[in-house]
Parts: C-alpha cells; structure tokens; sequence
C-alpha cells in the first residue's frame, strides 16, 4: 500500500539503507579513523531510519487494518523494528559504546534478507495473528521480546569480541571504542529479564485467548515452538542467577537459543500459514483487505 | 605601535635542538615570568608576548616593529636575565617568523612536538602560559586571536588523529586495560604484591583513575605495613594470597619469587567462589610471579611485563604514525589563522 507517495516496501528499503549506511559509518569511523562517531549522531541516523521503517509498516498496517505480521518479511521487520525502538528509547540509559553501531548493522542484515528473499514477502494474505486485538497484542509482544533477545544476542556477540581481545591481547580493531565486559554483563542480564519478562505477558495474554477459544490453539508446532523459546530463556535465566554458567557460556547460549527463536517464528509462519490455508473457504467472505 | 609595521616571531629554546645540561640554564622559576616579561617589554619595539615555560622548553612569541632589531633586543635580554653570553643563547635558540611561528604554536600545544608524542599536559601548560600573560597584561589583539585560534586547532588535531589515544607507559597500559574489564574503577579492589617503585607508581596510576579499595602484600609484614601506610590500603603477607585473594578483582604482582605465586591449578581451586566475577593479573615481576597458564581460565585475564611493554610500544607507534597527517593539519590551519592575522591588519601583508 502507498503512503505519502511511497510504497510500504520502497519506506522499508530507505530504512534499511539508513541502517547501512549507520553500520558503514561506524565502521570505518573505530576501524580506519580510530575515533568514534557521536552517540548522538548515531542516535539520530538510526532514529531517522526508524521512522522511515515505522512508516513502511503503517503503510502496511493500514493494509490489514491491524499489526503487519502476515508474513515471514512482516515478522522479521517487525523484529528488527522492536530491536531498534529498544535501542532509541531505552538504549540512551545502556550508555554502552557501540551499541549503535551494532543494532543497526543487525537491523541492516535482516532486512536486506528480507527484502532480498521475495518467498518471504507474499501478497494478499490476512493476519497470521487473527483478528482479536488480545492476540494481536500477543503477537506484537511476543515478536518485541524477539527484539529484545536480539539485542541480547548482539551485546553476547559483543561480550565474546572483548572477552577475546582480551585474552588475545589483540587491541587493534574494535577493541578501543568497544564497552567494559562487566557492562555488558550487567546489560545482559536486564535484557534477559526484561524480554523473558515480555515474553511471559505475550504467552500470559496468549493463553487467556486460548482457553477462550480452544479450537485456535490447534496449531500445536507454533505452541510448542514459542512455549520453547520461552522454556529456553527461562532456563537461560535461572542458570545466570545460579551463576552455573560463566559469562562466555552463557553469551553463546544466549545468541544460539536466539538463532532457535528466529528458527521458531519460522515455525510459527508455518503453521498460521496452514491454519490460514484450511480456513481459507471459510473465511474468504471476511478477509480484510 | 602601528598595526602596519607589526612582526610575529618566535625564539625557542627546546629538546629538540638542545641537550638537557642546556636547557637547565633557562629553567625559569614561576615567580620569575612577571620578571622577565617587564624586562623584555623595557623596548618600545617589542608590542606583545608570550612567554611559555615547561621543563623541555623555553619559547617567547613576540611582536615588534623591526624583525632584526627586535630578535637582537631579545637575545640581548636573554642573556641578561640568563646571565648566558649572548652567543651561547643565540646558538642554542630557533627562531621562526610569522605563519611558522603559528604553526609551531599548534605543533606544541597538541603534544606533536613533545617528547613523549602526543601527550596531553602540554596543552595544560600553555594554556596556563597564555592565562599568565593575560592577567599581566601583555597578550593583545594579535596574541590573543592567535593563540585562541591556536588552540581550536590543536583540539581538532587531538579528536581528529590518534595523536593521543592509547597510553604510552605501563602503569597507565594497566589502569586502561582495568578499565575495559571493570568499567569503572570505583567497583574493583586492588592488590599489589611485592613494594617496588613500579607496583607504587601501578597502584597510584589506579587510585588516580578511581580505584579505591587496596590490599598491599609482601613476604615481610613489616614492608606490607610500611607500603599500605605509604599508598593507602591494608597490609597482607604474601604467605596467606590464598586466604584473601578472591576479596580482590585486580592483582598486581612485582616481587622476587622463586615459584610461581599463583598457578592454575591453585586458582582453579578458589576461582568457583568468585561467581564470575573476572580476575585481572598483572605480572610486573622477573622472573615471572604467576603462571602463565593461569591465563587459561574463563574470567581470567592475565597480563605480563612484555605484554604491557607491547601494548605501549603498538600505542607509540600508532601516535607516531599519526604525526604526518596532524602536521598536515597545523600546516593549513597556520595559513588560515596568518591570512586571517593579515586581513584584520594585525601583522603586515606580504
């Protein structure tokens, strides 16, 4: 659908060469200038990239009327959209160095794949998600704790790169502008608490409309994919508060239980799909266009 | 004095050009500046100045009327206030005129002409020079542009080059390399084994960047007591590490050690009950005092005397490498504050 003049799609595309753009300055700013760009200059580029993806996902929104999460593409986006919202609005109190840099180059990554593979962006489909606002607001919570466990994957990936300079005694590279590894540490734990957190209220939120209405809790791969993903930071969580894992363990737990995540919205595209494919005939008279 | 008839020069007397037996004859004491500014400005061919002193050099940025008379005026008072025969001060100075002399200005405020490449006190010293000659009246319009000018430039070289990124000495390796573990100092305690000058100077490099918890060890518990007395902190005998090591999160070791004090295996048994928390271990001692396969735990960081030694020597070379492009950039910036100079009718147009 066009808005002021675009199409959703063609909005989604100047974010993402926003965020590269973003990624490419910073870049080449620690690497080849040995100085850091401006928190506040990053802040406003990926600012400016969000606003444009937001407009593109509106543009979509207004298609369904609701949130845009009918397809693998509009999952993803979202995705990349919660990562992004996190860092602009509450990354400022992180204080972490370089976090910009790295969130927009995660944003740029995905939605280059995204825009990339044209099987994930199909047409004229209706909400995975259904029609209630309660599970929208699932859907929508649940794919926001997925961009905060994105984050928490980046800030991993971050911690290892230090953890490894330092064990490496190698300084060059990022090593200068990069955060201390206690920071991390500490981020890393409110991230986990804070999406397992949103996560639970999206499950919570989820189950109450299930119990509601039995029969839409059939796709089971999608239940037992998300109730995973769940399960999986859960575990992720008391093993951190037991301290049972050290800090390198539980950074590379923490990106491979996401790359599960991403491989669970898969999962539950699959699913809906199906459910959306069975239920066709019938609901082809109410399908929101 | 007419603004048309106006000469900017510069007579420096530094480590560059002279050795340290001679620079000692013009160490000037901070009460004597006052002294030597009313002597040099006894001529009327000399309008304004800037004396600038720092232990590795003298330097006077003047103007006059007449650039021969007034350098001649200059040695002549030199020598005096010295009490230096004139040709000796005449062969251990440099002089530079008009745009160079700017050029040099920003060269030495941002640390490239320095000893130590890159250094940041300098800036701190010349702006404490310029503060100086403003309160005793004697920097003017041309000074005054010259040297605010000077030192926006300087900054520019600072943020733009890596001039001045990474220590340069170990102590200071060590504090920075805390830092990227611990973040901020304040949360991490110390302890410094062994009562040498390089643990001293390791342990005030720390508290001066935010350490504040201190633990001082040594085979004798007298040392112990009078170092802990000395840098702040609290006495330990090196016969109990075990007993006390984990209270700590950075641990600076230079003693005389037969066996290693710390091994992995001796760690590996008290390192569960840290829950996580890193261990950064520094090894200023030779032989070495710790294992190097302490190094091999996770949460464990292990730093010896060549590895600090490195660090600092890859820091110095990045500096040096850096020096080219920041002269580029005094270069132009000298042109552009001299042909500003010029168009205000400050120094003469040539």
């Amino acid at each position: 659908m066009s808005l002021l003049g675009l199409e959703d799609r063609q909005w989604i595309f100047l974010a993402t060469v926003v965020f590269t753009v973003t990624t490419v300055l910073g870049s080449y700013s620690a690497l080849k200038l040995h100085r850091k760009t401006g928190r506040p200059y990053t802040l406003a580029l990926v600012s400016f990239g969000w606003v444009l993806q937001t407009l593109g996902l509106y543009a979509r929104g207004l298609q369904y009327g609701g949130c845009p999460l009918s397809n693998r593409f509009e999952l993803v986006q979202f995705l990349v959209w919660s990562a992004i919202a996190l860092y602009i609005f509450v990354g400022p109190a992180f204080r972490l160095s370089l976090l910009g840099m790295f969130t927009s180059g995660f944003a740029s990554l995905f939605s280059i794949l995204s825009l990339s593979l044209s099987s994930w962006d199909t047409a004229n489909r209706t909400p995975i998600f259904g029609d209630s606002p309660w599970i929208e607001m699932h859907a929508a919570l649940a794919l926001f704790s997925y961009g905060v466990f994105g984050t928490l994957a980046l800030t991993s990936f971050m911690y290892l790169l230090q953890s490894r300079s330092l064990k490496q005694k190698k300084m060059g590279g990022l090593f200068p502008f990069m955060p201390s590894i206690i920071d991390l540490t500490q981020i890393n734990f409110r991230l986990l608490v804070l999406g397992f957190c949103i996560l639970t209220s999206s499950l919570a939120i989820g189950s109450v409309y299930f119990t509601r209405d039995l029969e839409s809790a059939n796709y089971s791969l999608k239940l037992i994919a998300t109730v995973g993903v769940w399960f999986g930071y859960g575990v992720l969580l008391i093993l951190r508060l037991r301290q049972t894992l050290n800090y390198k363990q539980y950074s590379w737990a923490c990106i491979i239980v996401f790359a599960i995540a991403l491989l669970s919205l898969d999962a539950v595209d699959r699913a809906a799909n199906k459910e959306v494919d069975v239920a066709a005939p019938a609901n082809a008279s109410s399908t929101r266009l | 004095m007419s603004s048309s008839h106006c000469e900017l020069l510069l007579v420096t007397i530094n480590h560059e050009n002279v050795s340290l037996e001679e620079r000692e004859l013009y160490t000037l004491a901070d009460e004597q500046v006052a002294s030597l500014y009313e002597m040099l400005h006894e001529s009327p061919i000399i309008g304004e100045s800037l004396v600038l002193n720092t232990c590795n050099r003298f330097e006077l940025y003047f103007t006059t009327t007449d650039a021969e008379d007034g350098l001649s005026m200059i040695f002549e008072t030199l020598s005096g206030f010295y009490e230096i025969p004139r040709e000796e001060v005449v062969s251990h100075a440099k002089n530079r005129s008009g745009q160079e002399a700017i050029k040099h200005l920003i060269e030495v405020s941002a640390g490239l002409r320095s000893q130590i490449t890159g250094e940041a006190e300098i800036f701190g010293q010349v702006k404490e020079a310029y503060s100086r000659c403003q309160r005793l009246g004697y920097a003017g319009a041309l000074i005054n542009r010259m040297v605010q000018k000077g030192f926006q430039a300087a900054k520019l070289i600072r943020h733009s080059t890596p001039i001045g990124q990474g220590q340069i000495n170990i102590s200071n390796v060590a504090v920075d390399l805390s830092l990227k573990i611990f973040g901020s100092l304040d949360r991490a305690a110390a302890l410094i084994i062994g009562t040498g000058d390089i643990s001293g100077k390791t342990a005030k490099a720390l508290r001066s960047r935010g350490a504040k918890e201190f633990g001082v060890a040594s085979h004798s518990h007298d040392r112990a007591d009078t170092a802990a007395h000395d840098w702040g902190g609290s006495p330990k005998e090196i016969a109990d590490l075990d007993s006390y090591l984990n209270e700590y999160d950075i641990v600076i070791s230079s003693t005389i050690v037969e066996e290693p004090l710390l091994t992995k295996e001796s760690l590996s048994k008290l390192h569960p009950k840290r829950k996580n928390r890193p261990l950064f271990l520094i090894d200023l001692g030779m032989p070495r005092n710790l294992d190097p396969n302490c190094d091999e735990l996770d949460n464990v960081y292990l730093y010896n005397l060549d590895d600090l030694a490195k660090i600092a020597e890859d820091n110095l070379g990045e500096r040096r490498n850096a020096v080219q492009t920041s002269q580029d950039i005094a270069d132009q910036k000298s042109v552009a504050i001299w042909q500003m100079l010029e168009k205000r009718g400050l120094v003469n147009s040539r």
